[in-house]
């Protein structure tokens, strides 16, 4: 209203006779021990987790699903335990664990230089800037060709692929974490006369702690799906230069799926789902629970 | 009681330190202070221009490399040939239509996740057995590799886009869900209460209080599940891209690499780091800029 004063609306007052019924129902009782046990909340997943189960083998069972489409889970557990028992399953999965550290540490270790590089000088910060800006949307898998070419077939091949998955987001979310280090902080460390590789170990790197960690997550998680992915696409060229135990678990799947074994498919990606699962939510979690969390960096 | 306690506590002693001057505190010679930077300073201190030096100086690098040692074409192709097979095949080549191919199908992937994820993600916000059903699915699925349902993917759907649209799905589904709910979970109670004062309910809820307030995970969700997305489709394509026909990005790389036409395989890789930048700093920055930052949400 660009003319005038604001207009005051005054509305007509009116009295509510009735409230309705407000009635409260009870308001606290025990609960029963139905719904005791129903609050449980690991109760109530696994509920769920068994009646997926459940609906699965009656959606093979009663619907004659064949069993190249989509096998029984009782057949699937089967398939299971016989990889484990006959299979040398243990030991493949052995195998890809043991190439993904393999990566996984040096790539650790690639980004550690970076960023030490990268906070003591500004050349080293550019360096890394550019290198991470151009290197982490390109993912890891695609290098496989050229990996195979320079290093032949082999787990070399499949550790130069790992470390490129891990080293830039690990060192990306390093730097970030480093350069968000507050500057009492970094005067804390100064004051005890800390500096050079003390500073950034006993200052930087603790501050920093929680996005070294989500780097390191992310690192573990294209590490992860780039290792089955590597396997099962050359795994089976690696298996036959080395002996078919050499494989990973990438090539248990692959190759049951070569052989029409789909049994042995989905237990060969249980072992990956456990695996994962392992490594994040044990791992990681208890790396977290000993340090940001009891640091109190972190609300739980 | 306390207080007895205190009483018996022996008094500290206070050192009192002797006093001192120094009279001579060095060469306190501070130089100059301020002065004007010289222009080779001033043009050092833009950031697109050391980041391009760096740039040329790893460019450079490579070419003296290869050329200098003579190193063999099949192993590291020049820069420069490497460039000429990009620009080969992008006017000569069939590169363009194979980008399009792969980009195609990962908006169809990406786009027919994020709808699931919403479903899903609806269904956990208005029911504790839809939130106890997500956080059960997710834990399951997000730890597995979605490029190792490829080959089951493949049996069901067989060779073609369809099984690589499924794997896509389930690449970026559980990502996004997972932050998603998170996010909405941690939607500040003063929030939920505006809009329930605003008479809001079911999805209008959802939309105008829940969505807006749990953004910046939502985009975190997405920018993860388009991370992954991305790292499936070319490991899909370089594995099994060559049966769908027309192939993408993922097959013209694995192509190069068995034709050892290795600066083809430096071509296609370019290309690969191209897309990737345009949709991180373009798209994702621009849907940034409009949204968490504007809303003062983010900087």
């Amino acid at each position: 209203m660009p003319d005038g004063g604001a207009q005051l609306y005054i509305r007509p007052e009116y009295e509510a006779s009735a409230i309705g019924a407000a009635d409260h129902g009870d308001v606290a009782r025990t609960l029963s021990l139905f719904e005791r046990i129903r609050n449980i909340n690991a109760i109530r997943k696994l509920s769920i987790l068994v009646g997926l189960v459940v609906l699965w083998e009656l959606y093979t069972r009663l619907g004659d699903i064949s069993e190249l489409i989509l096998p029984p889970f009782s057949a699937t557990g089967a398939a299971l335990l016989q990889a484990l028992w006959d299979e040398n399953l243990i030991v493949m999965i052995g195998n890809s664990i043991s190439v993904l550290l393999m990566g996984y540490v040096i790539g650790i270790v690639i980004a550690t230089v970076l960023t030490t590089l990268a906070v003591t000088s500004r050349f080293g910060s550019d360096l890394l800037g550019t290198l991470t800006a151009m290197l982490n949307p390109l993912p890891a898998i695609a290098l496989l060709p050229m990996a195979l070419l320079w290093f032949g077939l082999g787990a070399d091949a499949i550790v130069f692929t790992l470390l490129h998955s891990v080293v830039w987001p690990v060192a990306l979310n390093t730097h970030t974490g480093f350069l968000g280090v507050s500057d009492t902080q970094r005067m804390v460390g100064k004051n005890y006369g800390l500096r050079g590789l003390s500073y950034v170990a006993k200052i930087l790197i603790p501050a920093a702690f929680p996005s070294i960690l989500t780097g390191l997550r992310i690192g573990w998680a294209y590490a992860w799906r780039t290792l089955i992915a590597a396997e099962l696409v050359f795994g089976g060229s690696i298996a036959d230069t080395q002996g078919t135990s050499s494989g990973g678990l990438g090539w248990f799947i692959f190759a049951n799926q070569m052989d029409l074994q789909i049994p042995h498919v989905f237990a060969g990606l249980f072992s990956v789902i456990v695996v994962g699962v392992l490594v994040e939510n044990v791992v990681f979690r208890k790396i977290e629970e000993h340090t940001v969390a009891r640091w109190g960096m972190q609300i739980q | 009681m306390s207080s007895v306690a205190k009483s018996d506590r022996a008094v500290p002693e206070i050192t009192v330190r002797p006093e001192f001057v120094v009279d001579d505190i060095g060469e306190a010679a501070i130089g100059d202070v301020a002065r004007p930077l010289s222009l080779a300073e001033r043009i050092w201190d833009i950031n697109a221009v050391r980041k391009g030096a760096i740039l040329l100086g790893l460019v450079v690098l490579w070419q003296a490399y290869t050329v200098l040692f003579d190193v063999e074409p099949l192993m590291f192709p020049t820069f420069t040939s490497s460039a000429e097979a990009l620009w080969n095949a992008l006017v000569h080549g069939d590169l363009l239509s194979k980008i399009w191919f792969s980009v195609k199908v990962l908006a169809y992937g990406y786009s027919a996740g994020l709808a699931i994820a919403a479903v899903l993600v609806l269904w956990a916000t208005a029911s504790r057995i839809g939130s106890d059903f997500l956080a059960t699915v997710t834990a399951m699925f997000n730890p597995l590799p979605a490029i190792a349902l490829l080959p089951l993917a493949m049996l069901w759907f067989g060779l073609g886009t369809a099984s690589l649209v499924f794997v896509l799905i389930h690449s970026v589904l559980w990502a996004v869900a997972l932050s998603t709910h998170q996010g909405f979970m941690a939607v500040s109670e003063p929030l939920r209460m505006i809009g329930r004062n605003y008479g809001l309910t079911g999805i209008r809820y959802v939309i105008k209080i829940l969505i807006p307030a749990a953004f910046p995970s939502i985009l975190t969700g997405m920018k993860i599940g388009w991370a992954f997305a991305w790292r499936t489709l070319i490991g899909a394509e370089l594995v099994f891209g060559a049966s769908s026909g027309s192939g993408g990005l993922g097959w013209f790389i694995f192509e190069g690499s068995q034709n050892l036409e290795t600066a083809d395989v430096f071509a296609g890789l370019f290309t690969v780091i191209v897309i990737g930048l345009v949709v991180e700093n373009v798209i994702f920055r621009n849907v940034e800029m409009r949204t968490i930052v504007r809303w003062g949400m983010s900087r």
